[in-house]
């Protein structure tokens, strides 16, 4: 036969011509849109184009990695392979779906366009756009490959260098273009590209550096995070703290710009309390080098009284930087000048929430190295058994999980008052109020293995009760409560409409209950649409939730438009939340779910009653529906039934598998995950193609990272499989699919 | 022996089973659609023995097993419990699974059916926990009663583990443990639920000769240091003539022998059920022509672990 035709009849032949058809899809896909006068129009543009030959070549090479993938595989493994890979895709990604330049809405290419039709642009910006910027990243792939299938110490360091450099030239060249137009820029190709450059130049200077029990991330991580507990935290916390009080923007009302230096000259002469004035100029300078000195030296030398000084010293710089910075804005609100303000702790600049969360991630630090430093003394043999290796934690280097929890706490209170206004309203209203659902949708679907697709049911029962019982409902309550007493009012009326549907329901399983539920989902939905004379129907709320107030006697704080008090609210709840479903996992409670999702047979024989735990099971987690039932009307004020879709359900689950089933921090970073990433594309793609975008992600992380973004201790081995190969799986860590070398 | 049976026929509905019962089965049947699992089946289970179920397979043991625990439900005839001394006895017909154990009675099943998942020493807490009070809300406000009991349960747990002899792979997880362990883990998990009577399907399924000198060991000491009545479903010949103290032999549904291991040996019955002949003569020149059939082994060790393997994969 025709070698030939004997290839296009192969498997191999036969991949390939899908992955070309793929390559035509992607064409007409992303490219021209149609014309009602020429309906060819769109097919002749895409198809006999310079653009079907890039998109052919995307199917090649999807092809070959088909083809070559146990080679590659081989090569994957090694130290910062993947980082290369990560850190190339992004700056791919930045430079051809992000924006780049926000005035015209541009993206690289469209930039690219606009700078080859300008004049005096400098020979930097020029060539970057013309040609430089793809040239520099195949060069450092390049680079970067060869170093890896070498294991050229020096090439890997040149890879690394590269990578720096193209990222200078990145920033530099944008730069330039941005002073030449002189607007404001938000655009964040160029960031992101920077970033993906910066992660390739870390991933080979690990990789020149790296021996082999780093090879892997998982190891490197740990080994990092365990080389000196603390420390790493540490001295982020002191850079980002340096660099906010060198280089950042502390004060910024209007078109000012103020850096630590200007906020003490603008002050200048001014009533400024003297602890502030003294702030601006060396205090603050002080109490970062000496809380950072103390915190490192202390990891550096595992000393429990120096970690709980640098601690101290840590929060007393967070309480005075604070004092400071209240100091400056609630002068500035009161004064008449130009830079007047709206209030106490406004237009303040990155660099002060910054230096405030470095000191807070201080703090966390020296307690991370008290805390190691005790335990580590205290060893027992009891602890040996808790071999880390052992089990599919992710982090298990000692202090690992503290130094984590700081660095997050520390990111929650302080970096969400230097988002934009449009940013901290998607915090609060999707990001936060889902990571609730999330949370409690993972009770009842990761840890009792219930399929619930109708859980947006519990959110709109919380919402309607808690319009009830301050009476913004048609129907009037026999007294109107504050709007934050109807959170127990809602949590119980969820645990009872949790009964109410799991009681029917509990002799289904699998496919049969979602159905049940999905059903109850709109049931729920329907009634608030047609019931005019008590939900007021499609119209929504009658009268508007109010805000909450918090008066404590002595302090008295009334919320409004403004979102970042919801932030605190949310956060306050969330942390109460996850400490008690944290205990719950780890109780006789979550045993028997698990038990009961393993096998529900075995767990009845074990003594389980498996009706009082799946009613457990709705009930809990109908609750936490409820409180974010609550947070979302009175942040809202107006809402009505399509607030509760069945779309939501689903959105909600899918939170949950892609953050990963039955895992608590999973939930919560799947729902902040998928909820940032559609108001990220808001900017950056096409409106009608955002959900495709949505769709690739979850579909490409299912294929790499079936167990979900952080996955279960629980449930991680599930996927692996346990058979008499067992232990060779367990000797991979967790991760499975294709990437199984991810983790 | 039969003279037992014979009395509990003969016996009223809801009579008091004869004294140091624990299990009471009276002319039990079971059918499914066409098929009948246990056809008439007579026996009594006495507090503090070792009852060994034996029979070819497709004889009824397991369906026997999963009557007396509440699975199934049998059309007719009384099953009734009284697992420990002084108890009030009850039918455990139409009863839930787990309410039969709660009454003191633990299984383990003939293919291994852990929380495979879980951590060995998880799996065991599951059990034991089962027999504690607090509740959901205790655990997420860290009450003192909850920390004890949890405290208590993983202190058992650890017990329990080096009983069984896997107190080294107490994190480990279960589906990771070897299939042997796994069996042990089992009985574990069964023991934590503090039985009075243990339901053993197969325990040394799979399991290679120590450890199966092991498992015979193991089951002698719950007997005895534990005074937990077993009832145990096993093929290996050797380890139940060594450690049964009584037998019964089920076969096609039914029961064709009962009585003690050297009783058994020599029944032409069941001698000839397992060599699928029903000339009983033939049979026993058979028997005194090999010797050696005298341990009836119906398959090779290597057979039942690829059987074995075959169902739980």
């Amino acid at each position: 036969m025709n070698p030939a035709l004997a290839f296009l009849r192969s498997d191999s032949g036969k991949r390939l011509g899908a992955c070309l058809g793929l390559g035509v899809a992607l064409a007409l896909m992303t490219g021209a849109t149609g014309r009602q006068d020429d309906y060819l129009y769109a097919i002749k543009e895409d198809l006999f184009t310079f653009h079907l030959i890039e998109n052919l070549l995307i199917g090649v090479v999807v092809w070959l990695l088909f083809t070559f993938w146990p080679v590659i595989r081989r090569y994957l493994t090694r130290p910062g392979a993947l980082g290369l890979l990560a850190g190339a895709m992004t700056v791919i990604v930045a430079q051809t779906v992000l924006g780049w330049y926000e005035p015209e809405d541009a993206k690289f290419s469209g930039l690219a366009t606009l700078v080859g039709d300008t004049n005096g642009i400098s020979a930097l910006s020029s060539a970057f756009f013309g040609w430089l910027a793809w040239a520099q990243l195949i060069a450092v792939i390049v680079v970067g490959a060869a170093a890896l299938v070498l294991r050229n110490r020096a090439l890997f360091w040149v890879g690394a260098a590269m990578a720096v450099a193209a990222a200078i030239i990145a920033s530099q060249a944008h730069k330039k273009v941005d002073e030449l137009a002189g607007v404001v820029d938000h655009a964040t190709g160029v960031t992101v590209a920077v970033w993906g450059y910066l992660t390739i130049a870390v991933a080979l200077a690990i990789a020149a550096i790296s021996t082999d029990d780093v090879a892997r991330t998982r190891e490197f991580v740990n080994a990092v995070l365990g080389w000196r507990p603390g420390f790493a935290l540490g001295a982020a916390a002191t850079a980002l703290a340096l660099y906010s009080l060198g280089v950042s923007s502390w004060f910024a009302p209007k078109s000012l710009n103020a850096t630590l230096a200007d906020v003490h000259s603008l002050f200048k002469g001014t009533s400024l309390a003297p602890i502030a004035v003294q702030y601006f100029i060396w205090l603050s300078w002080a109490l970062v080098i000496v809380a950072g000195a103390l915190v490192l030296v202390a990891a550096y030398f595992r000393s429990i009284i120096l970690g709980i000084v640098g601690a101290a010293a840590a929060a007393v710089g967070l309480v005075i930087t604070m004092i400071s910075i209240h100091a400056i804005t609630s002068l500035a609100a009161n004064s008449e000048n130009t830079y007047a303000t709206k209030g106490p702790w406004q237009n303040l600049g990155d660099g002060a929430w910054w230096t405030c969360a470095s000191f807070l991630a201080l703090a966390a630090a020296g307690l991370v190295v008290a805390q190691s430093a005790l335990k580590g003394r205290s060893a027992t043999a009891a602890d040996a058994a808790h071999d880390p290796s052992a089990g599919p934690r992710f982090l298990y280097a000692p202090g690992a999980t503290l130094a984590v929890l700081g660095a997050a706490a520390a990111a929650a209170i302080f970096i969400p008052p230097t988002l934009e206004p449009s940013w901290q309203t998607a915090l609060v209203t999707s990001i936060g109020i889902y990571m609730f659902l999330a949370i409690g949708l993972n009770v009842v679907v990761g840890w009792a293995g219930l399929l619930d697709l109708g859980f947006i049911a519990f959110y709109a029962i919380g919402a309607y009760t808690t319009a009830y019982l301050v009476g913004s409902l048609p129907v009037k309550p026999p007294f109107e409560l504050p709007v934050l007493w109807a959170i127990p009012f809602a949590i119980a009326v969820c645990l009872i409409a949790g009964v109410i549907l799991g009681f029917p329901t509990l002799r289904l399983r699998g496919d049969y209950l979602a159905i049940v539920t999905l059903g109850f989902g709109e049931i729920v939905r329907l009634v608030a649409v047609n019931s005019n004379g008590i939900t007021n129907g499609p119209r929504g709320t009658e009268d508007q939730v109010p805000h909450p107030v918090i008066n404590l006697g002595f302090v008295k704080f009334t919320f409004g438009l403004d979102q970042l008090p919801y932030w605190y609210l949310l956060l306050a709840v969330m942390v109460i939340v996850i400490i008690f479903f944290r205990r719950l996992e780890n109780s006789r409670t979550g045993r028997a779910w698990a038990a009961i999702r393993e096998d529900e047979v075995a767990a009845q024989a074990a003594g389980i009653n498996p009706v009082k735990y799946k009613l457990l099971a709705f009930a809990i987690g109908a609750s936490t529906s409820g409180i974010a039932g609550v947070l979302f009307a009175t942040n809202v004020g107006f809402f009505n039934p399509d607030n509760f879709k069945f779309e939501f359900s689903i959105l909600v689950l899918a939170y949950v598998v892609f953050g990963g089933m039955g895992s608590l921090p999973g939930a919560i970073a799947g729902a902040a995950v998928l909820t940032w990433l559609p108001e990220f594309l808001r900017d950056q793609v096409p409106s009608e193609d955002r959900q495709m975008y949505i769709g690739a992600v979850l579909v490409i992380m299912m294929i790499f990272r079936p167990a979900g973004l952080i996955p279960a201790k629980r449930r991680a081995t599930e996927l692996r499989g346990h058979g008499p190969d067992s232990a060779e799986s367990q000797a991979v860590p967790a991760g499975g699919g294709l990437g199984g070398s991810y983790a | 022996m039969t003279s037992f049976a014979k009395a509990g026929t003969d016996s009223a509905p809801g009579a008091q089973p004869a004294a140091g019962v624990a299990f009471d089965v009276q002319d039990v049947t079971l059918r499914f659609g066409g098929v009948t699992s246990l056809n008439h089946v007579s026996l009594q289970m006495r507090r503090g023995e070792i009852l060994a179920v034996i029979g070819p397979n497709g004889a009824g043991k397991t369906s026997l097993f999963n009557s007396l625990t509440g699975v199934y439900a049998p059309q007719e005839g009384r099953i009734t419990l009284q697992a420990r001394e002084g108890d009030e006895p009850v039918s455990v017909i139409g009863m839930k699974v787990h309410k039969v154990n709660h009454l003191g009675v633990a299984r383990t099943f003939q293919n291994i059916r852990l929380f495979p998942a879980l951590t060995a020493i998880e799996n065991v807490k599951i059990g034991i926990e089962t027999r504690q009070k607090s509740g959901p809300v205790s655990a997420m406000l860290g009450l003192p009663w909850q920390r004890r009991e949890e405290h208590a349960s993983t202190k058992r747990a650890l017990e329990l583990l080096s009983f069984v002899g896997l107190a080294h792979r107490a994190n480990d997880i279960a589906g990771s443990l070897a299939y042997g362990e796994q069996r042990r883990l089992e009985i574990a998990r069964a023991m934590g639920t503090n039985p009075s009577v243990l339901l053993l399907d197969e325990p040394a399924a799979g399991t290679n000769p120590v450890e199966k000198r092991e498992l015979a060991d193991l089951i002698k000491r719950i007997n005895v240091e534990d005074g937990v009545s077993v009832l145990l479903i096993e093929h290996d010949m050797k380890l139940v003539m060594s450690i049964a103290d009584r037998l019964v032999v089920l076969n096609f549904g039914q029961k064709i022998a009962e009585g003690t291991p050297e009783q058994i040996q020599r029944d032409p019955a069941v001698i000839a059920a397992y060599l699928g002949t029903t000339d009983e003569d033939a049979a026993k020149a058979e028997l005194e022509a090999q010797p050696e059939l005298r341990r009836i082994e119906l398959l090779t060790d290597e057979e039942r672990e690829r059987e074995n393997e075959g169902e739980t994969l």
